[in-house]
């Protein structure tokens, strides 16, 4: 069955045209995009650094690009080590039927609108929102949360929660037991086999929940725009205000290039890292 | 002798670099239950899977009926097989699985069930026509997998291990079945396992296989009692093996020199070979003969100690080493040994009849 | 063993906290969906329909909803096409730079939607192919297909590999034994993948954003209304489309486990 088949073909071809197509060709353009010119507002071809000497010029873009990296690096620890204990708890102190209900209850948000319950903590968050609301029986407040690296933070944490709690979960299910009990034999305290057998262990899922969450920090701009503020911006909202603001694509393209370039190494190094031989 | 069916020419089977059939030639004659028996990897399945196409040969030349169906497809063959895992239809029920057949040939919807409602009738599960798959039991599942194989009335049926998940008792039930059908059809069987016990039990004839080659093919009592070569004495389990070279003949009686000393076998047993020639010969499990005292006049001796009993049904195996290493096993039946002191590291005489050893032709 | 109770306790109650964080923005925003305020906040007004009636007499609002069902529809049925031909490649076939064809067919939910969006606007539009109904249904389809393929992947290596072979030894050329044995076995996946990707292509917004033009979404119009003013419109919106995509996805999960009793080898491994 060695041979290739009109059958075969039927069936391996269509999604490899498709993706060629529509997903890995649009990303190629990208590229001859970033060195075309714009010339009276319209966008001719060309092989042009411009844009690029243009936009790496600028201190704003290095800030922008610096404050976005910084962003995401921080939203993956933070929302790993928010996520850990109850990925944890899921795994290993729950009954299997209620893991299954757990597991369950963390795919739902996937299927809700990311942008209804971002604004949905916008009724949380605001200065005459519900948390201040709270507070102010408290006799507390009110906080400005709304429009903040915090308030940032809260939809980076909406956005990728469910997923890290997700992969953690699936990373330590992984684990055997048996290392655990045996840790514990050898008069390993509890937290201590947390911190040597099981996070090692488990490691390849973790990284794997960090790099995702990452990747979708990064490239988020609906988070840091609504619930941020936006300003100072990141670059995915540069990207949207480059591109809805005029003929400024190629521009754009260099933005949405870099984070490429930047995502890639990234991801490289993080799953380098997740199956290194241990020393 | 009787006409072929099928014939294996010079077939040759590589995935890779790795050779999974060598050079087979095989005869398979029409109306014979063949089996062909080997371990894991010895090549068996491939030659199952050519014969029904879904695995092409190499090189060589595999012919049905006279014809060459090297490059046939599958579904063009008419050589259904029973699946190991049986590979029944899960979202169909028992009558649409064995239909399935006749609909793939056009054959409309109410013959077709009623040449399917017969099978499962001869099968005995007509009642459960209308079940699913996963309703029914073991046994059940291989009946079904038989009559949708069956049903298309085809000249060979191939069978791969189909008894393998089979507790013993079903199994042998099981075995019962397809020996009676295989005499009433009179198609031919190609049964493709790795146990002894079904390979004896059904075959008509037995081809032994190892590393892609072919070792023996023979009745079974053939293989049983004069087995080819080394690999084969040793595959069946049944005889004791030992090498040595042929030395001048003694009295009627041919003298082999072994590590473990002289014994005779019949003259009539060397098949030719000159005196000085390294030789091979087994004695079966069962031939040896046991006593606590050195027996007098006895030509073939080996003395040793008891290392272990297995008991099988009727028979015990005792397992005896001797001074220089070699194990020696003999069968016997529980009143043959009720007399001897068989405890382990018992000190034990083993003796056999001249005319119990048996030179290997193939070595 | 106190201490092992307290920990196992806490634990199990950040669980829930977790959850109530995930949960809360959902619960509120279909609570305050029925509150008469227009800046919603606590204490809660009173009980009202009118964020149900703005946006059932809200013409865009209607017109988003008419073009994100043809959009799920069609991007559904072609991503499950495509994603189904995939699975069974992968599931059959082995060939040189199969990593590459899996790479490709598996990475598109990777990409950042702004660049996916980016990418996919310049191109189509250099191909005169954006701002239409048509141009967000071609991003969909890449969007969703990986799920599909996923999806009914999981399933066909549950089949027995010689199920298909079966059918062809009795006679089924090929393609019979497609749709005779193939195709009725994962059935249950391909209609779960073709509510799943309707539910993923009915929330998504960026992509669309950007090549949608003047015909929006329904995402894309809730996006409108969170650059306009904050507006409990959004809530009434999110309420309904929750409750649309979560009995797709109900839907797809009843289907997957009632019939995925085909599977006729002994129950796999349980979780540890």
């Amino acid at each position: 069955m060695k041979k290739v088949t009109i059958f075969g073909l039927s069936f391996s071809l269509p999604l490899l045209l498709w993706q060629l197509l529509f997903f890995a060709f649009p990303l190629f353009f990208l590229v001859a995009l970033s060195f075309w010119v714009v010339e009276n507002y319209r966008m001719v071809p060309d092989f042009d650094g411009v844009n690029w000497t243009k936009m790496f010029g600028r201190d704003v873009f290095w800030d922008t690009y610096l404050r976005t990296l910084a962003l995401a690096a921080g939203a993956s620890v933070l929302v790993s080590i928010l996520a850990f204990p109850c990925s944890y708890g899921i795994a290993f102190k729950l009954s299997a039927n209620l893991r299954r209900l757990a597991i369950f209850l963390m795919i739902i948000p996937f299927f809700t609108s990311y942008l209804v319950r971002v604004y949905s903590w916008q009724i949380f968050l605001s200065d005459n929102g519900i948390f201040n609301a709270a507070f102010g029986l408290l006799g507390m407040g009110p906080y400005t949360m709304l429009n903040t690296d915090f308030g940032t933070m809260v939809g980076y944490l909406t956005l990728c929660l469910p997923l890290v709690v997700l992969l953690q979960v699936f990373g330590l299910m992984f684990v055997d037991r048996t290392l655990i009990e045996a840790a514990h034999n050898l008069r390993c305290g509890r937290l201590r086999t947390v911190f040597l057998v099981v996070i090692p262990s488990a490691r390849v899922g973790l990284v794997i929940a960090a790099l995702f969450c990452f990747i979708l920090t990064f490239g988020d701009f609906v988070g840091p725009l609504y619930l941020g503020g936006g300003k100072p911006p990141t670059l995915s909202i540069m990207i949207t205000d480059t591109t809805k603001a005029g003929q400024q694509w190629p521009r754009a393209a260099v933005i949405a290039i870099v984070m490429i370039a930047t995502l890639l190494v990234v991801a490289f190094s993080a799953i380098g890292y997740a199956y290194r031989k241990r020393a | 002798m009787a006409e072929s069916l099928v014939v294996f020419d010079n077939v040759e089977k590589r995935f890779g670099d790795t050779i999974a059939v060598d050079r087979m030639n095989l005869d398979i004659r029409k109306g014979e239950f063949l089996v062909i028996m080997g371990s894991s990897g010895c090549g068996k399945t491939t030659t199952l899977r050519m014969l029904a196409g879904l695995d092409a040969p190499t090189q060589g030349e595999i012919r049905l009926d006279g014809r060459r169906i090297n490059d046939l497809a599958t579904w063009r063959r008419d050589t259904p097989m029973v699946w190991q895992s049986l590979a029944l239809f899960p979202f169909l029920d028992v009558l649409q699985n064995v239909e399935f057949g006749l609909k793939m040939r056009g054959m409309d919807r109410a013959r077709r069930r009623g040449k399917a409602m017969e099978w499962l009738d001869r099968m005995g599960i007509a009642e459960f026509a209308r079940r699913d798959i996963s309703q029914l039991s073991g046994g059940q599942r291989q009946r079904v997998a038989l009559a949708r194989s069956l049903v298309t009335e085809p000249e060979i049926l191939l069978l791969d291990e189909p008894l393998s998940s089979l507790d013993a008792h079903l199994k042998v039930r099981m075995q019962a079945i397809l020996s009676n059908l295989q005499k009433e059809l009179g198609i031919t069987f190609v049964y493709v396992t790795h146990s002894q016990s079904e390979a004896f039990a059904m075959g008509d004839r037995i081809v032994i296989m190892s590393r892609g080659r072919i070792e023996q093919i023979g009745a079974p009592v053939e293989i049983y009692r004069t087995p080819h070569n080394h690999f084969v004495a040793e595959f069946l389990g049944s005889s004791n093996i030992f090498q040595g070279r042929m030395a001048p003949m003694d009295g009627g009686l041919l003298p082999i020199e072994t590590g473990q000393g002289r014994f005779y076998v019949n003259a009539s047993g060397a098949g030719g070979k000159q005196e000085g020639a390294s030789t091979t010969f087994v004695v079966g499990n069962d031939r040896m003969v046991l006593s606590e005292e050195q027996p007098a006049d006895a030509r073939n001796v080996l003395e040793g100690r008891v290392i272990g009993e297995e008991f099988v049904g009727a028979t015990v195996t005792i397992h005896i080493e001797t001074d220089d290493g070699q194990e020696i096993r003999a069968q016997k039946s529980h009143d043959e040994i009720a007399h001897l002191n068989t405890d382990v590291s018992t000190r034990i005489f083993v003796s056999w009849l001249p005319e119990s050893a048996y030179v290997l032709p193939g070595e | 063993m106190n201490r092992n109770w307290l920990i196992d306790w806490s634990l199990r109650a950040y669980v829930i906290l977790a959850l109530a964080f995930v949960f809360a923005p959902i619960a509120a925003s279909f609570v305050f969906s029925f509150n008469a305020d227009r800046f919603p906040s606590l204490p809660l007004g009173g009980f009202s329909l009118r964020w149900y009636e703005a946006i059932a007499e809200d013409p865009l609002v209607w017109e988003g909803l008419r073009n994100s069902v043809v959009v799920g529809i069609c991007a559904s049925l072609l991503s499950t096409a495509l994603g189904f031909a995939a699975a069974y490649t992968d599931f059959r076939y082995r060939f040189f730079g199969k990593p590459l064809y899996l790479a490709l067919a598996l990475l598109p939910p990777t990409i950042p939607v702004v660049i996916m969006g980016l990418a996919m606007l310049a191109f189509l539009s250099r191909v005169s192919l954006s701002g239409e109904i048509h141009s967000v249904i071609i991003s969909h389809v890449v969007m969703c297909s990986p799920f599909a393929m996923a999806i009914i992947r999981m399933r066909l290596s549950q089949m027995d590999p010689s199920l298909e072979a079966a059918a062809w030894n009795l006679g089924a050329g090929e393609w019979r034994a497609m749709f005779h044995v193939i195709v009725p076995f994962a059935r249950p996946a391909i209609f779960a993948a073709l509510f799943i990707t309707m539910a993923v292509s009915f929330d998504e917004f960026a992509v669309a954003w950007f090549v949608s033009g003047l015909n929006e979404t329904l995402p894309v119009r809730i996006l409108g209304f969170l650059q306009g003013q904050v507006s409990p419109r959004i809530n009434a919106i999110g309420t309904i489309v929750f409750l649309t995509t979560m009995t797709l996805v109900i839907l797809a999960q009843v289907l997957l486990m009632s019939r995925s009793g085909g599977v006729d080898e002994t129950p796999r491994r349980q979780e540890p």
